[in-house]
This record gives C-alpha cells, structure tokens and sequence, in this order.
C-alpha cells in the first residue's frame, strides 16, 4: 500500500510549538492563516479482476484525495467504487471512520467521479470491493489520525504517547483538555504521512461490524436522491431508442416521416453497432423535447433490419442441444487422479444433467444516462459500475482521451452486472453530438430486458461416484455454456477452461476428477450476472450432492461432510473447514435433524456454496401442493470474514433469496427466431411481497479477513429449494427455473 | 389557463399533449424525479403517486384525464419528511438501491389511509403491485406494520 498526503492549504510553513503555548486555539489558527484549507489524504489500491476480466486495467497508481477533514470539522469521504444499493458507499467510509476516530455523524460521503487514476480501481463487480479496499481504506483512516494526533501534540508541546484520538477529538491524557479535528485539520496536513500505522483490534470497533444504516436512505424516502435518470440540466434533451433485435444484426431501412412530423420531435437518428467491447448493438433513436415524446415517435418508425447471422436463435432448441453437448464427451479442461478406475469401481454411480436458461438483469430503473458531448468536452452523468469503461468507450468513439471523458457516476437504481457495460452511454454520447445538446436516453423496460447482455444459458452434467465404504471417489463435470470471454472473442465455440476454474476448485476438492466444457457458441451478448457461474455450478454441486445422498439413503449434511473430510488437499483446508461450518450452522439453525417432524407437504433442503472467496449456507422450507411451491422459511449463514456492516450484509442475503426465488422458480429470458421473446415484467415474472419467505440471516463470527457479499448468496439457494421441494414431494426439478411461464 | 392539475399543493397548467401519462409530466415537464419509471405499463408501481389520495400508476394515467385533480408524490407527502412510513422506513433501513421506494412508499400510505390494523395477508395484497428488483420485501413488510401501529396506536 502507498500512501500519499496532499496538502491543500498551499505552502505553510511549519507549526512552532513554542509559538503557541499561550494562545487558544482560535487565535492560533487565525495569526496563522490555517482558517481555511484542513486534511486531505489519498491512497492507492491494487488491483483484482473479475471473472476473465482485468479491473481496472490501464489505471495506475497515483494517489490522491479521498478524505477531507475541513476546518470545521466536516469531514468528507469519497468512495471510488459504485454504489447500486450493496451499500458499499456507507461500509468503506465507514472504516474509514472507524480508523480516523471520527464521528459518524460528522462525514459525509461522495461518490467519486470516473477517475481511476485518482481512486483506484472503480469497476464495480465480483463482490471485490471489501476483499480489496478494506485494508488500504482503514489504513489511510489510520494514517489521517497518526497526523491529528501529533498535531494536537505540537499545539500541547507535550510527546504524541499523552495524546489520545476519541470522536472527533485529540484529548491531553495529562489533563484532559480537547482539541477537535477541524481545529487540528490544517495543522495536521503538515505532518509527515506516516511510513507505518497499526490498525485497531476487533474488540476496540465502533463503526466497523456494526448495523450502520446507509448514509443515503434519508435522501431515497422523500423521493430526493437522484439516478441516473434524474440527471436534469438546462437545454436537455430526451430520447427514447430501438435496436436491433438480433445480435450483429443490421439496420437495412428506416422510414423517419411520421416518426418526425411529431411535435416535439428534434431528430431521428440511426446508431450504427459500435464494434468494441460495451459498444452499442445498434439500432435507431428519437430525440426530442422529452421522454414521452421520444417514445411515442419511436413507434411511427418503420424499420427494416437485416437480421444477420443469429436469426434462428431459438433457446429451447439450443438447450436442447446443450444437453447432448453435456451428455456425451466434450473437450477436457481439467483432470486429476484416476477417474476411470474410481467409476469402475464404485458401488453407486449417479448421473444428473441441470440446466438453467438466460436471465435479464432487470434491474428497477432501466439503462439511463446524459451525456453533453462539446467540442472539447465530454461530460457524462450516469448510473454505472464501470466509470473506467465509459472513459475508454467514448474516448474511442470521440478519438479523445479517457482522461478528458468527465464521468459523474450518479446512484445506480440497480444493476446486478448489466450496468458494467456502458452501450446505453455510447449511445446518448452519439445523440447530443448530433443534436448539440446534452442527451437524456432512458432506455423503455423492454429495450432493457431485449438487449440485454445475459446471463448464460447452460447445461451441466454430473458424474458421481460412491465406494463400498459411503466415500465420494469420482466426479466428473461437464458444462456447456455461452461464455462472458464470448463477447471479446466472438469465435469461441465453447467456453475456455479458465471459464470452468471455479468447479476445478471447488473445496469438495475429490481426488479423482475431471472436467469437460461442451460446445455452446454465443448467440446473443452474454455478460456477468449477480453471482455469475456460481448460480449454475452452484445449483449442480448442491443438487447432485442431495440426489447422491438421497439414493444412497444418506443424510445430505453427513454425505456433505464426509465429501469435505476427504479433501486431502492441503491448500483447501480453510475452504474445507470454513465451509462445514457454515453448513453446521445451518443445520442447526434450521433445526435439520428433525426434518422428519415437518407435515407431510413440507420439506427442508440444504446447500452451501463457497464463491468469490466467501461461505453461504442455506437451508430452504418449503410447502409443496400439487404444483403449488411456497417458500416458508429460508436460514443463510454466511461466513464472509469480519462483517463490516451488518445491515448491508444481512440486506445482501435478503435480496440474494428475493432473486435466487425469481430466477429459480420463473424467471428465464426465452428466444425465438433470434430475438427476446419477454417484453416487460407480466412476462418475466420477478417476486413480488406476496411470496417473500421469513429469512433468518446469521454470521460466523471469526477473524478472517472481509470478503464481498453482493453475490455469494445465489449459489446455495436454488439447489436447497431444489432439495426442499424433492423432500417435499419427491419431484426433482433440474431445469432452471422449475416453473416457466409459457412464452 | 385552460386546465391545471394540483400538485403538492400548487396548481400547475396542463401545457402538454393531453395523453402524456402524468410520469413524464412530473419528470420531464415540472422536473419532479422521485417518482420513478419502471416499465411504463402499471406493472411494476415505481411510479405511484396519489390521484385525490387513492395510489395510481403515474406512467399509465394521461394528464388530461386527471384536469382539476390533486395529486400528491413522494416529494409532497410530508412536510418534513417525516410521514409515519417514511419514519418507519428509516427504522428498518429498508432502502437499498432506492429505486422503487417512493412507490412503495405512496402505495404504503395510500393503503394505511383505509386499513387501520392490516394484517400480513392485508400486505401482501395491498403491496404486492410493487416490485423491488433488491430484494427489501421483508423489511417493506415489517416498515409497514410498524407505520400502522405509530399511525394508529391511539385508535
């Protein structure tokens, strides 16, 4: 880590002790211009990746201002990273405090605009934000209050180990007289950065592990925080677009008259498909004096499209085709031990195929954004994960530079990965330099859930393989999915080895193993999804463990167990233990070993899944009539490391069940004849209150260091509501979701 | 002025096409954004507002049908922002993204207008037009019960 200090009051010269003594502090920071100005301190941070996806890439590591301690006291934190509603805007901050002996009540937070040179990092995805910044954020906090500390030991004249950091002030143990951060601000931005600073212990927390509530939520209940679809300015313009509805596809005609004689209407104006990764698919866009306008005009355009090659796209006949691709050899990605004589010597062999098909992210507020491209300058204002790739998407598109694309990343009304890529900024940027104008297009529901980037439909086939003894001896593993690395490299057949690294790895770690990936070629744009690969790999290992145990007349938590205890794998002996405990918990939690006293339509089923680098157990009850599923209860237990806020953690399992219910029991995004066949939400059936289950969260307290919760919580649930409801009723469902309107 | 339309107490005139659905109205014509478009097709209730106090799906109500009407959104609500539910909101730090909570909220209130002891069914029923892609159900459960017993405690 590296910290830098800036000073922002300009070349003061330094403080004499002596000089002071005698004068209180008013006084003192008056003679000595210090009214103004206060502590301002950066930091740099590593970097991480993503799924086959280098975060970050191209930023370096200059660092510069995110805490600003004013002369009053007011002390403001950016956080660099994107706030969709994980909260992740109020956690590190809040370290941050935590460290600085701030008073919470005391900081405000900002969001950072895109400016990865100055933040770090902004690329908001694979739950990394904690994992990485949780150290560096506490140390610069750590770092900022070494410095008050020992200015407010000069202004005493007496040696920094009498000095004491406590809310918001520096007390004199010796006779307890206070002096206040603002007081000491501008005085400590003299004081040289710190080479090492000792982080607090756990016990010695106030703000870190606690349930803080999110800095926002006074703004969001009276309706005053702003999205990216709320950006207003003078002189803005709204549009409305249509794409093609085909990927690759073209535009071959547009007849724009009646689409222009609306009032209101400023210009019709075609986008061609922008051919660099989180580009614009193409289409044709309406702008005018506002949204509604915009809309209606949209639907007097007569449109022809050249469909181009993925015209017969047809996800039923596709997955179809991705279970023979699972069902039959495919290419090797990895292997160890001798799986072949581990099958041929099993007493039980199962073999399972799970499937899953695409899902839309659809988050509450479809894709929006301004952009005001001048001639030279480009300013943009929009609900986004990735700053950095609107930088390098527009920088392309205008031929500027990334660093004179200003970015203002505005609150993100949901995104679960679809606001990683930035096609619907491109797209205003293309607008307001056509029209002149600063350019509001908000995407319609059913531009959002029609030109997605989604998630894979896939299929997974499992092999198990049980000796005489009850031990887990082989397991074979074969997928077939439209790989996210798709999109950089349209000619992938299959998805890479790197791609099935997770199931490689996974801590039930079986000695003789091998995975294959089947061919499976992209024909729509596929992008990362709230827990991404972990919602299939998860839904086949928590399933196939079930089915195992159930044919083998096993208890699943034991059969579980038994798995992990023969992981011999000595790297894997943390994943081992770290994840039986959660599974414990779970059990316990959810009272699992008197299953059997549940009514006759009630089942419980279990899961746990290890995914970016955290735990998530969970225990589903259902209540199974006919065809009717109702989820009772759900128990999670999460062992993530130290929790830094408990309220956005416990919201992170909750909204993580919300979503494994949709995705697991309707949600699927279906195409026919090349295209999205859903529209809006009577057809891509999200949850709704009415069936929202009682979700008990728990924690395993350890001193593990913090790892990210805005995905681990997919992984365990949708095999454990499989496993409920086979316990329920006996019906096993495989194809995800169970219950699939009809299209 | 030929038509207004009363919002948050002050009367606005109606100088748009008259089937311009009162969402886009509030947002790109009077620039008040706390009342949210989510499908466009009163299916997922972001943009609630109240028509004479009853809840109604702004996105599918066109301005002209709603001349000489009240309206109250998010903004208008309350003074201080401090409505029992949105008091209630805070407690249970409901929010996460905070997209769709204005129209949870104006359902919410429109709802605890008429049922003073709602039940858990009586939620679900009442709530269950509002969807929350992140997932806050439970806690909108729990916000609303509470706001209903502080509304009502007296009663």
């Amino acid at each position: 880590m590296i910290i830098s200090k800036k000073n922002s009051i300009g070349n003061q010269s330094p403080v004499q002790q002596n000089t002071v003594t005698n004068q209180s502090r008013r006084k003192f920071l008056k003679q000595s211009g210090l009214a103004t100005g206060g502590l301002v301190l950066g930091i740099s941070l590593p970097q991480t990746t993503i799924a086959g996806f280098k975060m970050g890439e191209g930023s370096t590591f200059n660092p510069n201002a995110f805490i600003h301690i004013a002369d009053n006291g007011d002390t403001l934190i950016y956080c660099g990273r994107c706030e969709m509603g994980q909260g992740i805007s109020t956690a590190l901050p809040a370290a941050v405090a935590d460290e600085l002996e701030a008073d919470w009540t005391r900081v405000s937070v900002k969001q950072g605009e895109g400016n990865e040179e100055k933040y770090g990092p902004q690329a908001t995805g694979g739950s990394a934000s904690i994992r990485v910044m949780y150290i560096p954020m506490r140390e610069a906090g750590a770092a900022a209050k070494i410095m008050l500390v020992a200015a407010a030991a000069k202004v005493w004249g007496v040696p920094v180990e009498v000095c004491v950091a406590e809310n918001h002030y520096v007390i004199n143990k010796n006779n307890q007289q206070k002096l206040g951060y603002g007081d000491l601000a501008s005085l400590a931005a003299n004081e040289p950065m710190p080479e090492n600073v000792t982080l607090k212990e756990k016990k010695d927390f106030k703000y870190i592990g606690k349930d803080i509530a999110r800095h926002n939520q006074g703004d969001i209940v009276v309706g005053k925080l702003t999205y990216g679809a709320d950006t207003k300015m003078p002189g803005l313009k709204y549009a409305a677009m249509t794409h093609c509805p085909v990927m690759g596809g073209k535009l071959k005609s547009v007849d724009k008259s009646a689409a222009m004689q609306v009032k209101g209407v400023l210009d019709v104006i075609e986008i061609p498909r922008f051919e660099v990764p989180f580009g614009s698919l193409g289409g044709v866009a309406v702008v005018a004096d506002n949204t509604w306008t915009a809309q209606q005009a949209l639907k007097k355009l007569k449109i022809e499209w050249d469909l181009g090659k993925h015209k017969s796209y047809d996800t039923k006949a596709y997955k179809a085709q991705l279970v023979k691709n699972v069902e039959s050899p495919a290419q090797l990605a990895a292997e160890r031990g001798d799986i072949k004589k581990a099958f041929a010597e099993a007493e039980h062999v199962i073999k399972a195929t799970y499937t899953g098909g695409h899902l839309s992210h659809a988050p509450m507020e479809p894709n929006a954004s301004v952009v005001w491209v001048q001639k030279d300058r480009c300013e943009v204002w929009a609900s986004t994960q990735s700053p950095g790739d609107i930088q390098k998407v527009l920088a392309q598109y205008l031929e500027r530079e990334p660093q004179d694309i200003m970015v203002n990343v505005t609150m993100a009304g949901g995104a679960f990965g679809r606001k990683f890529k930035c096609d619907y900024v491109h797209e205003a940027a293309v607008l307001s330099k056509a029209v002149n104008a600063p350019v509001q297009l908000t995407w319609s529901r059913e531009e959002d859930m029609r030109t997605g980037y989604y998630h894979s439909i896939n299929a997974q086939h499992i092999e198990a393989a049980m000796d005489k003894d009850g031990n887990v001896t082989g397991w074979l593993h074969r997928a077939a999915f439209p790989a996210i690395a798709s999109l950089f490299n349209p000619s992938l057949d299959r998805a890479p080895a790197s791609a099935l690294g997770d199931i490689d790895s996974h801590p039930f770690g079986i000695a003789n193993y091998r995975s294959e990936s089947g061919e499976a070629i992209a024909h729509t744009r596929i992008g990362w999804y709230r827990a991404v690969y972990a919602i299939f790999y998860g839904f086949a290992f928590g399933s196939a463990a079930d089915e195992l145990a159930h044919k083998t007349q096993k208890d699943t938590v034991s059969l579980l167990n038994s798995i992990y205890d023969n992981n011999k794998n000595t790297q894997q002996t943390e994943q081992v233990a770290r994840s039986k405990g959660a599974l414990a918990i779970a059990a316990a939690k959810s009272n699992w070993a008197n299953r059997d006293t549940l009514p006759s339509n009630q089942g419980l089923g279990i899961a746990v899944h290890f995914s970016f680098n955290s735990y998530v157990a969970m225990a589903v009850r259902v209540e199974v009539n006919g065809d009717d599923i109702k989820v009772l209860e759900v128990d999670a237990v999460v062992d993530c490391g130290q929790v830094l806020n408990l309220d956005s953690a416990t919201a992170q399992m909750e909204g993580a069940i919300v979503m494994g219910m949709s995705l697991s029991l309707r949600t699927e995004v279906v195409f026919r004849e090349g295209a999205v066949v859903n529209s809006n939400f009577h057809n891509y059936p999200v949850l709704r209150i009415n069936e929202m289950p009682q979700v008990n969260v728990h924690f395993v307290e350890n001193d593990f260091k913090p790892t990210g919760l805005g995905e681990p919580g997919l992984g365990p649930f949708a095999p454990a509501l499989a496993n409920a409801v086979f316990a329920a009723s006996g019906k096993r469902y495989r194809d995800l979701p169970f219950k699939p309107m009809s299209m | 002025m030929s038509q207004s339309i009363n919002i948050n107490d002050k009367n606005y005139p109606i100088d748009v096409e008259g089937d311009m659905p009162l969402l886009w109205f509030l947002r790109d014509k009077l620039e008040l954004t706390g009342t949210k478009f989510g499908c466009g097709m009163g299916l997922c209730g972001a943009c609630t507002v109240h028509l004479d106090g009853q809840a109604v799906r702004s996105c599918v109500m066109p301005v002209s049908s709603i001349a000489g009407k009240t309206i109250t959104t998010i903004e208008g609500l309350s003074k201080n922002g401090d409505h029992p539910l949105q008091k209630a909101w805070l407690t249970n730090k409901v929010p996460q993204c905070g997209y769709c909570q204005a129209g949870q909220i104006m359902n919410a209130a429109s709802f605890l207008a008429t049922n003073k002891t709602p039940s858990s069914d009586d939620i679900d029923t009442a709530m269950q037009g509002n969807i929350c892609r992140c997932g806050t159900y439970q806690r909108i459960k729990q916000a609303v019960a509470d706001a209903a017993d502080e509304m009502y405690k007296e009663a």
